[in-house]
């Protein structure tokens, strides 16, 4: 395979995945914010700050409105971290791989692509948003349903899996943020503590994992448990665990290099230490900030020995992380 | 009342529609489901059309002041009907076009018989910008030079088929073929369940057989891929679909590279992969920075080298662009007789070469009744429709005509042919053409049909998607003994 061709695809799988969890993350984010007293600080900008956008936040908006934050992170094609953003690259890197996968695949991003940008205002409207965020959800899943349904398990097969993996675990992450942001909260324990049963069941709702959880730990909801859950569980399709794991398959049946096994490695060991957790403290926070840049780093490993191997690092400028 | 009463008479031919109102044979069956259907309900499967082209985001580059648009397919419900027996007459035709073609470009890069014996002007060949002498010596299998060949054909006012030109170079439209065939499946079941239409959708195989035909190694399993200037190109979409639907790669220069022992690779993620056959949608002048323009990003260093050396088959092959030359084509009917000592089977429209001095008289007296052409324009750019230029254009042509006869051709209008066309409240005539696609390897194969375009405009004569017009499915109909 060409390494142009699996970058694309790499970036396609990632961008699909990205564009299904933003959606997740701010439909999780609406209800949350109905279901929390005032005096829990939970603002529209959290959503910001999980996904990295404060610098293009400040920069391009004046203040931190339901409004203006959904449509940053939501609609607005200047900041290439949107949804909208990379719906657009998704669909770019599917119309330059159109060889290479199923025509479906083609049609159905294009599709969501019109659908999104037909009606992309309604992500300004509270009663809408969620409407619309559900159909995205909904044809990113037909999307990656389609994909491991008809393919065979080549090596585009590899690339998307790797890039949906790493992807996936990257934004897990940032959703766990959610509760990591709420637990370092500098209020009462006593009062805190009876939101978040609702907090935590939420952000198992945001992934879709509630029913699997309730299947698999039958106390009650806590950060602690919910964690162990979202990152250690091995057979959980979204834990950062499985998502490392699939990543190793995959580079165990694709030419890898050294680097690539060696981050990997670092990452597994990463997901395997205990975590750390305390109310009022930033611990969990940083916790999973040190995923993320674990992330950021097999990403380069991938990059140095598949899609540049004689050049340098070097991003494009589609490759935002 | 039928949906063909009240069609509008003209002076011209029309496809589908006879002058006492009644369809042709080809056309019968076909009219009878669109009777069936009614204007209203043909205008509702027409908007269907239109979104499933949307859906399906088939669609083609426009290059404008602004960037690059991607503008949706331009497509036309009503179907183009032709009776097998005759597309059989000329396919053969055309078959034996692209024949007598090949073996006139290896010659001209050889021996030059057919300069020495005076058949077609030395200085023409010469002239040509598309000449190549990089390609001189060159022999290659089948004589497949110009393995991919769309050729235009339109009717005349009595019905009969000519080829208005051929295009040897980097010839687009076989996918938006396929595609208004799949299109029209998809909108108009009934018809196909019905009307024997032969069908298309083995052009793919049969192009990737083309391919395989011309790889130089024996290999059962030769690496074919198809190189694409990028996704900016007007028929980009093309070219990955036809990579696509022959589950090859589709590469851009920069993916392939050439070694010191002249072979080609392309850049795998293990490293570098042999190529056999390149399909390239690269014009000549960029294909190859080593030989052609050094400025070109888009092509391959040393491909050209590679080529010679015998180690990777191109089609086409490079400087095959010699015959599509709108001066030479005139020669064309002379060319068939020296190499096959056949007659033509299909006829070329009568040409008036500037570079003649009688015929050059003769254009310039007659400029308002004719249609000047440069000799090396594609997609109807820089075209001169005499009957409907002001006296400024007129003028204007006299001028540029007068600097460099070499480089215009004159024909007289044809009366081009019309096909019912869906238009606001009814079906209106329109006027086409036919560009189906030839190939040459160690088979000839033309296809069923091909794309026909219509110029959407009343009375246009123009049918060049870049320049608005659209397109209808062609259907080869066989007709079943009644």
């Amino acid at each position: 395979m060409l390494s142009r061709v699996a970058e694309r695809l790499y970036w396609l799988a990632r961008y699909i995945e990205r564009i299904e969890n933003t959606a997740r993350l701010a439909q999780v984010h609406s209800q949350l914010m109905l279901d929390m007293p005032k005096s829990v600080k939970l603002s529209w900008y959290t959503l910001i700050e999980i996904t990295s956008n404060e610098d293009f936040f400040d920069e391009h908006y004046d203040a931190k409105t339901e409004k203006n934050c959904c449509w940053a992170i939501l609609g607005d094609r200047d900041n290439s971290a949107s949804l909208m953003s990379s719906l657009w690259w998704a669909r770019e890197n599917v119309r330059t791989t159109r060889d290479s996968l199923p025509r479906e695949a083609w049609i159905y991003v294009n599709e969501l692509y019109l659908l999104v940008n037909e009606n992309k205002e309604d992500f300004y409207v509270r009663s809408k948003r969620n409407a619309l965020l559900e159909q995205i959800i909904r044809s990113c899943q037909a999307i990656a349903g389609m994909l491991d349904g008809t393919m065979s398990l080549n090596t585009t097969f590899k690339f998307l899996q790797l890039g949906t993996a790493i992807e996936r675990a990257d934004m897990t992450s940032r959703i766990l943020d959610v509760g990591a942001f709420f637990v370092a909260q500098e209020t009462e324990a006593q009062e805190m503590k009876q939101f978040e049963s609702i907090l935590w069941a939420n952000i198992l709702k945001s992934v879709s994992a509630y029913f699997m959880y309730r299947q698999a730990v039958q106390m009650e909801i806590n950060g602690k448990s919910v964690i162990r859950y979202l990152v250690n569980d091995p057979n959980l399709f979204r834990s950062i665990n499985h998502c490392v794991s699939m990543m190793q398959t995959q580079i165990n049946v694709l030419p890898s290099s050294p680097e690539v096994n060696q981050s990997i490695l670092e990452l597994q060991q990463l997901i395997e230490q205990k975590i750390p957790f305390e109310l009022g403290s930033p611990v969990l926070h940083n916790y999973l900030d040190d995923v993320q840049m674990q992330l950021s780093k097999v990403h380069n490993e991938f990059y140095s020995t598949w899609f540049h191997p004689s050049t340098t690092q070097e991003t494009t400028q589609q490759q935002n992380q | 009342m039928k949906i063909q009463n009240n069609y509008p008479h003209h002076a011209f031919f029309d496809e589908a529609i006879s002058s006492e109102e009644t369809p042709r044979d080809a056309s019968k069956e076909l009219f009878d489901h669109l009777n069936n259907m009614g204007i209203d309900e043909l205008k509702e499967r027409q908007k269907t059309a239109e979104k499933t082209i949307a859906q399906m985001g088939i669609s083609f580059t426009v290059y404008s002041d602004k960037g690059n648009i991607d503008r949706l397919w331009p497509f036309d419900l009503i179907p183009r009907a032709i009776e097998a027996s005759e597309w059989e007459k000329v396919s053969l035709g055309l078959k034996q076009r692209l024949k007598a073609l090949n073996l006139f470009i290896e010659d001209i890069y050889n021996d030059q018989n057919i300069l020495k014996d005076e058949v077609v002007p030395e200085e023409i060949i010469l002239s040509s910008k598309d000449y190549r002498p990089e390609s001189r010596g060159m022999k290659l299998k089948h004589q497949a030079w110009a393995c991919i060949c769309g050729s235009d054909l339109v009717r005349d006012h009595k019905g009969e088929f000519y080829v208005l030109e051929d295009n040897l170079r980097v010839p687009s439209g076989v996918s938006y073929m396929l595609e208004n065939r799949s299109v029209s499946k998809l909108t108009m079941p009934e018809a196909f369940q019905d009307i024997n239409i032969q069908p298309m959708h083995q052009y793919p195989y049969e192009l990737l057989k083309m391919l395989r035909s011309i790889s130089p190694t024996d290999s059962e399993d030769p690496e074919i891929v198809v190189l694409t200037p990028g996704v900016f190109n007007s028929a980009y979409y093309e070219h990955a679909y036809l990579a696509h639907e022959m589950g090859v790669e589709l590469v851009e220069g920069s993916d392939l590279v050439v070694d010191e022992n002249d072979c080609v690779y392309m850049r795998n993620i293990d490293g570098l992969q042999k190529v056999d056959v390149i399909y390239r949608r690269i014009d000549d002048a960029f294909i190859d920075p080593e030989v052609f323009r050094e400025d070109s990003t888009l092509g391959v260093p040393g491909l050209m080298r590679a080529w010679r050396a015998g180690n990777v088959g191109i089609a086409n092959a490079p400087g095959c662009g010699v015959a599509d030359d709108k001066v030479l084509y005139a020669y064309v009917p002379d060319i068939i007789r020296y190499y096959l000592a056949e007659e033509p089977l299909i006829s070329n429209v009568p040409t008036y070469l500037c570079s003649k001095e009688s015929d050059c008289e003769y254009v310039l007296e007659n400029l308002n009744e004719l249609v000047v052409k440069p000799a090396n324009e594609s997609g109807g750019y820089g075209l001169l429709i005499g009957p409907k230029a002001s006296q400024d254009e007129l003028d204007t042509f006299k001028e540029l005509i007068r600097e460099d006869p070499r480089n215009y051709v004159a024909q007289p209008t044809l009366n081009i042919s019309t096909v019912p066309t869906l238009c606001d409240e009814a079906l209106e005539p329109r006027h086409v053409d036919l560009r189906p696609f030839i190939l040459h390897g160690e088979q000839s194969y033309v296809t069923s049909g091909g794309l026909t375009r219509v110029a959407l405009v009343k009375g246009s004569l123009v049918v060049n998607s870049s320049q608005g017009g659209g397109s209808k499915d062609t259907w080869i109909i066989e007709l079943e003994d009644k």
